[in-house]
């Protein structure tokens, strides 16, 4: 009796089916992973698209109102992310940053603020891109102030 | 001083050079001289790492910030038993800490292998120095931590707060020890490859190393979520995060191989697979610590970006080419004549269990490394988050906690139905009478029913086994109940204690199940002397305490617990801290653990007047399980590698007439069914 081929299709359908599984994890549940420049480059294809987005808090934007559990703040461009000192370069620039600093609104509502943030933080929001480039989160992470330092590999 | 530790270093990168060169010239030249030598070399390189570790700890304890390391990790006012943990806080101390533990299992191994493996153990033993040149490198040329200041400052920037805490001194030595030993099997294997002894030699000569390493990645693991649940403060104490995706993998093809290779001790079948599987195995702690290290994936643990992925990267590509070119080249040898019979088998549990956790490390890696993947294909970084890991693991995890139940009781080579039905008949009833009162009880959601049913089934498999034997040894040996059940886990403590670790394991899963399906929150802004309701708790806020030292500010609140009869049950006092010297608040989460259900209070924001408390407020049930099965996954590592008194007196009498392996003897009078 041949026993082999039943174990390719026994050992088959669990490979198949875990590959079933993560196609349709990434199909349902992906999002884009940007900064702030490419946010603002890519703004006309992004509106209703779940968004992760990284970014510096502009110092005296934010507006935190204990009461409504209601942040607001706008994100600025992180220079480092944008300037390629990364191993892997993260960032495709598109366009040259403009001398007009670009910004974008965030408001997270129903949560309280992040212990670690503050007016020049880098953060990432997770959320919606809406109208008029406010961006409404449902999570706002701080980094944690890593002192790992880019020593600078010769 | 810096000086010494700098020189103990080099010293010990020479070491490690001259003992590759020195152990393979000893054995292709059956040269015994050059072989102690080597041995030598390597204790006299641990020796110097151990040096350098203790210089950088006397650093630490009398806070001499003319080291960079010292002033940007500790301060004067850093509790003493932080500026010990701060050896491990970055990353020229983390790199080091894993070089004295990679310099500490070399040496043991060497040791051990005195007279054992003459042929393939100085191969091994040259691998195990090779990677040790990669960390000493690394600590001699890219990422020193005996770095000067040229300006020393008064003050150092202090220990990052979230690290000053006891989860964070023992969970990165834990991981790093699972991860460090994981390397001691890896060796063994490569050297099986290198010198074509492709018995199952190497498995045995290694089996405690690997389950030593399995034993301290679950505790690295389980310690880590801990923290993560005391100190971060969202409730939750895992997040799918890069970082910790990065010490989960290795435990899941630990598990995997540590499954895998009975099949190949007992059937001399899946010997690629079993090499394949270590060699990843030590490749995903490279990885880990790569992800970790080099910032290449974003991750809330690791920011900033560090220049050492590079060099972790060409170590890792060197490693997997090295190691896969030996297994094409030794691919033919490795066949094997053995054939699986029957579904109905162990091998076939095995075999899918190893499938499984496999797919689930592939999930894990897929899902970590996407956003560059797709960055670097379609130029856009596409991420996915906790809802994909959850999706894609939570039928895999139920089809493996099946398997766990399955797997011990289904005999070798093939089961007849009435064994099944003997074997199975009461556990399987359980798991019905579980699902079935659960959907009694009001649970709805098919996962949850299936995951209790299926858990219950799992422990009546064990109940049932425990049962059988223990009344064996009433019958046979004429013993009481509880001495029969001693006797039988002390005698057998491979099979027994590897049943207690799988029932950790359902106890955990059932943990986690409860604790991501029925978890509660509330988030208010509150007054003294409001109250609020979760559960069947109401709390009401008491008011502020100020604390101000010259190390730490903080502000407690009170919060006043009562039950449903309005009786108090405790106060709460969760905080919000503020560490002086690195500037930066944190929070203290206060949780009130019962096995229902965990009460857990943060205090997230205070408002500027001072009078308004914010709260986050959340039920977790069954949470408590998760951290009582990994203590039963410990102990049930403990009670496997517990030395076995009848394993000893039959190694000691077959050595006596020859100098054969002792972890071969041990197999031999090791139960591990049949």
């Amino acid at each position: 009796m041949n026993i082999r081929p039943r174990f390719f299709i026994g050992a088959g359908l669990i490979i198949l089916a875990i590959g079933y599984l993560i196609g349709n994890a990434m199909r349902t549940t992906s999002e884009y992973y940007l900064t702030v420049n490419e946010v603002a480059a890519r703004q006309s294809e992004l509106g209703g698209e779940a968004l992760r987005v990284a970014g510096r808090v502009k110092p005296g934007t934010v507006n935190w109102d204990p009461n409504t559990l209601t942040l607001k703040f706008e994100i600025v461009p992180i220079p480092e992310l944008d300037t390629g000192t990364a191993p892997i370069k993260p960032v495709v620039a598109t366009e040259p940053v403009s001398t007009e600093p670009i910004s974008f609104s965030v408001v997270a509502a129903g949560e309280p603020k992040p212990d670690m943030f503050a007016p020049g933080r880098d953060v990432i929001v997770e959320g919606k891109l809406g109208a008029g480039g406010v961006i409404t989160a449902t999570q706002v992470m701080t980094s944690c102030a890593s002192k790992y330092k880019p020593k600078q590999a010769q | 001083m810096p000086e010494l530790g700098n020189l103990a270093l080099a010293i010990a990168l020479i070491l490690a050079v001259y003992s590759i060169g020195a152990n393979i010239y000893g054995a292709r030249r059956n040269a015994p001289d050059f072989i102690v030598s080597a041995r030598h070399a390597i204790w006299s390189m641990c020796a110097m790492i151990t040096i350098a570790v203790v210089v950088l700890w006397v650093a630490l304890l009398r806070s001499d910030f003319s080291l960079e390391y010292v002033a940007s990790y500790s301060s004067t006012t850093l509790p003493t038993a932080y500026k010990f943990t701060a050896l491990w806080a970055g990353q020229q101390g983390s790199l080091l800490l894993w070089a004295w533990l990679l310099a500490i299992f070399t040496s043991v191994a060497a040791f051990q292998n005195r007279r054992r493996n003459p042929d393939t153990a100085p191969y091994a033993l040259a691998v195990l120095a090779g990677v040790a040149i990669f960390f000493l490198w690394m600590l001699n040329f890219v990422t020193r931590p005996f770095d000067l200041l040229a300006v020393i400052p008064a003050e150092g920037t202090d220990l990052n707060p979230l690290l000053q805490n006891y989860w964070m001194a023992i969970h990165p030595p834990s991981l790093y020890t699972g991860y460090v030993s994981a390397s001691v099997p890896f060796a063994f294997g490569a050297a099986a490859l290198i010198t074509g002894k492709l018995d199952d030699g190497w498995i045995r000569s290694t089996r405690r190393w690997a389950i030593f390493s399995w034993f301290f990645l679950t505790l690295g693991n389980i310690f880590g979520a801990r923290w993560a649940y005391e100190v971060l403060g969202w409730g939750g104490y895992w997040a799918w995060d890069p970082v910790e995706n990065a010490a989960f993998m290795p435990w899941l093809v630990m598990t995997a191989y540590l499954h895998s290779v009975m099949i190949q001790e007992r059937k001399d079948m899946l010997k690629v697979w079993n090499l394949s599987l270590i060699g990843l195995a030590f490749g995903l702690t490279l990885f880990g610590t790569f992800i970790t290290r080099s910032g290449v994936i974003s991750s809330v643990h690791s920011f900033t970006q560090s220049g050492l992925g590079p060099y972790f990267l060409s170590f890792l590509i060197a490693v997997t080419l090295a190691y896969t070119g030996l297994l094409i080249f030794r691919s033919k040898q490795l066949r094997s004549p053995a054939e699986f019979e029957s579904y109905l088998s162990r091998e076939a549990a095995f075999l899918f269990n190893n499938l499984i956790l496999v797919g689930i490390t592939f999930a894990v890696f897929w899902g970590t490394i996407f956003p560059v993947l797709s960055e670097a294909v379609r130029g856009v970084k596409i991420t996915v988050g906790p809802p994909f890991f959850n999706r894609v693991n939570a039928p895999l995890a139920l089809g493996l906690v099946f398997l766990t139940g399955i797997g011990p009781l289904i005999a070798w080579r093939r089961t007849t139905p009435d064994n099944l039905v003997r074997s199975f008949a009461a556990p399987v009833a359980i798991g019905v009478a579980t699902g079935i009162l659960g959907a009694v009880a009001g649970l709805r959601q098919w996962y949850v029913l299936t995951a209790f049913s299926l858990g219950a089934f799992v422990i009546g498999t064990v109940l049932v086994e425990f049962r059988r034997g223990m009344n064996a040894r009433r019958h046979m040996m004429n013993e009481p109940r509880a001495k029969a059940l001693v006797n039988l886990v002390a005698k057998n403590n491979r099979r027994y204690g590897g049943y207690v670790i799988h029932v950790g394991v359902i106890v955990a899963f059932i943990g986690i199940v409860g604790s991501s399906f029925f978890r509660t929150e509330v988030k208010k802004s509150v007054h003294a002397g409001d109250s609020f309701t979760i559960g069947s708790y109401t709390l009401r806020f008491l008011g502020f305490s100020e604390v101000d030292t010259p190390h730490l500010a903080s502000a407690t609140a009170r919060i006043e617990v009562l039950g449903r009869d309005g009786r108090e049950i405790t106060v709460m006092t969760p905080a919000k801290l503020f560490y002086v010297r690195a500037q930066q608040p944190a929070t203290l989460v206060a949780i009130r653990s019962t096995p229902v259900s965990d009460l857990y209070v943060v205090l997230a924001g205070i408002d500027d007047s001072g009078k308004t408390a914010t709260l986050e407020v959340f039920l977790t049930p069954l949470v408590f399980w998760l951290w009582a099965g990994g203590v039963l996954m410990a102990l049930g590592t403990v009670i496997v590698m517990w030395p076995n008194v009848r394993e000893r007196a039959a190694i000691a009498t077959v050595l006596s007439r020859s100098s054969s392996d002792p972890n071969e003897l041990a197999d031999l009078v090791g139960p591990g069914g049949h």
